[in-house]
């Protein structure tokens, strides 16, 4: 089902925020109503967003490239964004985003087996002084945890996997 | 008059518009300031900081706002770092340092950190030698690095970019000019970067993959060899290549290149074209060309290609000597005296025209023009006039598009008429259907097909654009046949001369009409007289028939028909057409690049072509052929050098008075300035240091005064109901006798295909990108099936030159497939 056909209401809207000749300015509101369907924008989608704003696709993946808030790609459920950037490898991000990893089993940029948690090194989220610093992206939205230790991030992940249960 | 400022860049004054950037300036003045990501065909980004300098200003008293002096000189405020001269605007007084310590020690920073991820694999990049970055990197760089070799950046290092182009993405240095080219300068945006900081790389997610016709020009501006074409790459050194001055022969806006070639083992030692270059020329093609140009040129090392006369023994085309076939055909065209009829297409250079007139005027038979796009002898009266450059249109300036399909009949002028509409030149485009140019107009007309013409005629009478077009400071008018036979055209041109007349806008520079032909030199035919023939069929009954560089036979049956019942039919050709298999006698021809000669553009300039490449086995010029069967009439003909018989057309055609070969070479200094020493600046296009071309003179501008021409009355045929129109258009990429060879352009070809409406579609249970067969002029093809809202239902588009027999509109059936 196409995204006109799905959310035809809430299109309208977020099209008539903007004057019809800077309709492309519509473009990020609208990434992520695509990204809200299954965490990431699918190729469907970015073909009919640039149909939408009358760009070409390639400039829709330009900006899910830019910005590591939007994804082009499947991912697990919960994305961790642990910032690795300069001041915050200073105060051990590296090594916080390296053991994270070990004791989850991926790479860096890799996905849990069970599709639960995907972990991303992301450049500074304006949390500097609080590193080691992550941001998780999820069905419920975006959240910061600041102060990380690799055991207060795996409880986070325990939680998350319990409840998925429950939900089951 | 433009304001002028003077500053002052490493310590000579330079006097330079205002508005000039920095770094332009230094350029005027012979200062090389070392730039990535600056180019001078596009607003700078200052993305790189390649073009770092210490950049001072006369510093202002703000009490008395005089500068403040210190020993009599202005006191200079030196900004507190380096700035990029590709940014900052030049301003009176200022002062630059391109090479001082600090600005020295900036550049080289640069380039030392461009180069701790750049894979530095010259050895076997094909940019190696002609390689900005190698060349800035021995001027400019540190000679050294700091950096860790094993912690480069690495990234994918072959990624195809659709067909035609390959990504090197550890190569790239992220300047963005090949992402601003498509964006400002083609205006098809389907680059762009993905990912940010290191892992930015360039993507294309265009269907198919870099959906541009301009596509190559990207790889002539990148500043190192990230992309290259899949057409060179790995092909030769730039160091082993030769280089000739050429014209592109695809279309008729005479884009000036460059070939380079090289002998080779791998060609059985033949010298051979390795690939086809921009040669700049500001007032034809700036420094760009588009695809079909730069890949279409395989034609010339063709195995298919005609090696040796041919003559029909027995009923089976045998091959013979040049005496032979030259007596034989000198044989037939004497018997039929003014019974002959000389067909010839728009490939041919005016030289091998201007000799097939003289034959035809020695034997008192009909000279032909084998073309469905008519009018070329009102381009003759009011067609542009010397001092004509598309790029000095604008506002206040207006462009009519009529019944043509800019984009995919001669891709440079679209890119120049979209980029006037883009300085604020009115462009009203008319046509049955939508086109590429839409987008860009600020009118679009649209008519049932069979109005045109009337539609031509009215648009006087409507407010806006009646106003646009009669208070136009300047008027350029470009038709074709979008759609039409040549009939319909012919009226169509007469329509636009009208406008043209009527609104006086003629004689005088970039104003005027412009046929977009189907060939490189059709305007030269119309110029030396040859005129196109609305009932060829019954023209070429009971005829001898001389056809050089046409294949009537293969693109209309009726034709084809036409020709078997004909007397005898003579063929000068590059490949065994189908027209040549009908022949008694064939005459194989050296293609343009093996050879000199001159083509008249649309724009009606004449331009030197010089010889690339040996001729290909016997073969002989097209002027020669003639003028060695004209000998066997008696007749004078020039079968020298292409200058000899040039001289004899200048004396001969009016329009032609006063050129010469050697005023056609004749260059002037062009801006931006590119060439070999220049390439970290305008690309790897060619510097033109062979000729610019003349214009042709226009009868208006010497003063006669034009004849309104009469505009045929009725219109052209129409949908019927029940019934569909196929309505001949013209696709760039198509099997053309000069294009098919081309292995690469295949996928762009692609298979003959119809477009319909949707709804005609539906009524029809067809549906997009399925097969159909088609019934057109007593014949059936097996056809595609597209779909476009645009066009009027009851037509049907059916290109030319794709194999199907489409040279009026005509009604056509749909079937199933098989
Ligand atoms: S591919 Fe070439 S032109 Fe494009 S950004 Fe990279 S280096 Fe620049
Ligand atoms: S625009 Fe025409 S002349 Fe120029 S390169 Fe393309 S086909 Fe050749
Ligand atoms: S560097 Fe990590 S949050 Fe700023
Ligand atoms: S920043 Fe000036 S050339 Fe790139």
């Amino acid at each position: 089902m196409s995204l006109a056909e799905k959310y035809p209401e809430e299109i309208k809207r977020i099209l008539a925020k903007y004057p019809p000749e800077h309709k492309r300015s519509a473009l990020m509101p609208l990434l992520y109503l695509a990204q809200r369907e299954k965490g990431y924008v699918d190729n469907h989608a970015m073909n009919e967003i640039a149909e939408m704003l009358e760009i070409t696709p390639t400039e829709v993946a330009a900006m899910i490239g830019f910005y590591t808030l939007y994804h082009g790609e499947p991912a697990g459920k919960l994305r961790i964004q642990v910032c690795v950037d300069l001041p915050c490898a200073l105060r051990g991000a590296d090594k916080f985003l390296a053991d994270l990893c070990a004791n989850l089993g991926i790479e860096p940029g890799g996905t849990t087996a069970d599709g639960l948690v995907t972990v991303e090194p992301v450049m500074c989220l304006a949390a500097c002084d609080k590193a080691p610093v992550f941001q998780t992206q999820g069905p419920d939205g975006i959240a910061y945890h600041e102060n990380m230790t690799v055991e207060k991030t795996m409880q986070l992940v325990e939680a998350l996997r319990e409840s998925g249960k429950e939900v089951k | 008059m433009t304001e002028l400022v003077t500053l002052s860049i490493d310590g000579k004054q330079v006097t330079v518009p205002k508005g000039t950037l920095v770094v332009d300036a230094a350029k005027q003045a012979g200062i090389d300031i070392p730039v990535f990501c600056y180019h001078p065909k596009m607003e700078p980004a200052g993305m790189c900081r390649m073009c770092l300098v210490e950049l001072g200003r006369p510093m202002i008293d703000r009490a008395t706002g005089q500068p403040v002096l210190e020993n009599g000189q202005p006191k200079i405020q030196w900004a507190p770092k380096l700035e990029t001269a590709c940014t900052n605007v030049v301003s009176d007084g200022m002062v630059v340092l391109t090479r001082s310590e600090k600005a020295r020690a900036g550049q080289q920073e640069i380039l030392e950190f461009l180069l701790t991820s750049h894979p530095l694999d010259c050895p076997v990049c094909d940019k190696g030698g002609e390689c900005p970055l190698q060349n800035l990197t021995l001027d400019y760089g540190p000679g050294k690095s700091r950096f860790l070799y094993n912690e480069k950046h690495h990234a994918e290092k072959h990624v195809p970019l659709g067909e035609l182009i390959w990504l090197d993405r550890e190569r790239c240095i992220q300047c963005g000019r090949c992402v601003r080219f498509q964006r400002l300068v083609a205006g098809e945006p389907v680059l762009a970067f993905d990912e940010r900081g290191r892992d930015t790389e360039i993507i294309t997610n265009s269907e198919p993959a870099f959906d541009s016709i301009f596509s190559g020009n990207t790889t002539d501006i990148c500043p190192v060899g990230a992309l290259t074409t899949a057409d060179f790459r790995f092909g030769a050194r730039p160091w082993e290549l030769k280089s000739a001055a050429s014209l592109c022969a695809q279309c008729p806006v005479g884009c000036n290149i460059t070939f380079n070639t090289r002998r080779e083992a791998k060609s059985g030692g033949r010298v051979v074209i390795k690939r086809v270059m921009p040669r700049q020329n500001e007032e034809v093609n700036e420094i760009w060309i588009c695809d079909k140009g730069r890949f279409a040129y395989h034609f010339t090392e063709s195995e298919a290609r005609l090696r040796q006369p041919l003559i029909r023994r027995n009923g089976q085309l045998q091959p013979a000597s040049w005496e032979e076939a030259l007596d034989l055909a000198a044989a037939k065209l004497k018997a039929a005296g003014k019974d002959a009829l000389i067909l010839a297409g728009g490939r041919l250079s005016n030289e091998d025209l201007f000799n097939l007139k003289k034959l035809a005027d020695g034997l008192g038979a009909q000279s032909v023009l084998y073309t469905h796009v008519g009018g070329g002898d009102l381009v003759t009266q009011i067609g542009l006039a010397s001092g004509t450059n598309l790029a000095d249109l604008g506002k206040g300036d207006t462009i009519l598009v009529a019944a043509c399909d800019l984009y995919e009949e001669a891709p440079i002028w679209w890119l120049r008429v979209k980029q006037a509409a883009d300085r604020g030149a009115t462009l009203i485009v008319v046509n049955a259907r939508a086109t590429r140019l839409d987008k860009h107009a600020g009118y679009v007309v649209r008519y049932a097909p069979g109005d045109e013409t009337v539609t031509l005629q009215g648009l006087l009478k409507q407010d806006k654009i009646g106003a646009a077009i009669r208070e136009a400071g300047n008027l350029l008018v470009f038709y074709a046949a979008d759609g039409l036979d040549l009939n319909g055209s012919t009226s169509v041109a007469a329509a636009c001369a009208n406008l043209l007349i009527e609104t006086g806008h003629f004689g005088r520079p970039n104003n005027g009409l412009i046929g977009v032909w189907p060939h490189a030199n059709d305007q030269g035919a119309w110029e030396i007289g040859f005129r196109p023939e609305a009932d060829l069929a019954a023209a070429l009954k009971g005829k001898t028939v001389y056809i050089a560089a046409a294949d009537p036979a293969g693109d209309d049956p009726r034709l084809a028909k036409a020709l078997q019942d004909a007397g005898t039919v003579i063929v000068q050709e590059l490949f065994q057409t189908a027209t040549a298999s009908l022949a008694e006698v064939v005459l194989p021809a050296a293609a343009y690049t093996e050879r000199e000669g001159t083509f008249t553009s649309g724009e009606r300039r004449v331009q030197r072509y010089y010889p690339a490449v040996p001729r290909w086995a016997e073969t002989k010029a097209d002027y020669v052929i003639t003028a060695e069967i004209g000998q066997r009439l008696g007749l004078d003909l020039e079968a020298g050098a292409p200058a000899l018989v040039f001289n004899r057309l200048t004396a001969e055609i009016t329009a032609f008075a006063g050129l010469s070969y050697r005023k056609l070479a004749e260059v002037r200094p062009q801006w931006p300035i590119v060439g070999r020493a220049d390439l970290y600046y305008g690309g790897t296009t060619y510097e033109n240091k062979q000729g610019l071309g003349v214009h042709l003179a226009a009868a208006a501008s010497a003063g006669e005064s034009p004849h309104l021409p009469e505009v045929r009355k009725g219109s052209g045929p129409r949908p019927q109901e029940d019934a569909l129109l196929a309505v001949p258009v013209t696709k760039l990429y198509d099997l053309g006798v000069t294009v098919r060879s081309s292995v690469l352009l295949e996928a762009r070809i692609g298979l003959p295909a119809i477009t319909i409406h949707p709804l005609t579609a539906e009524k029809m249970g067809l549906k997009a990108g399925e097969k159909a067969m088609i019934g057109l002029g007593g014949h059936e093809n097996e056809v595609l099936v597209k779909l476009d809202e645009t066009i009027p239902a009851g037509v049907a588009l059916v290109p030319r030159s794709m194999g199907l027999p489409v040279s009026a509109p005509a009604p056509l059936s749909v079937g199933k497939a098989k």
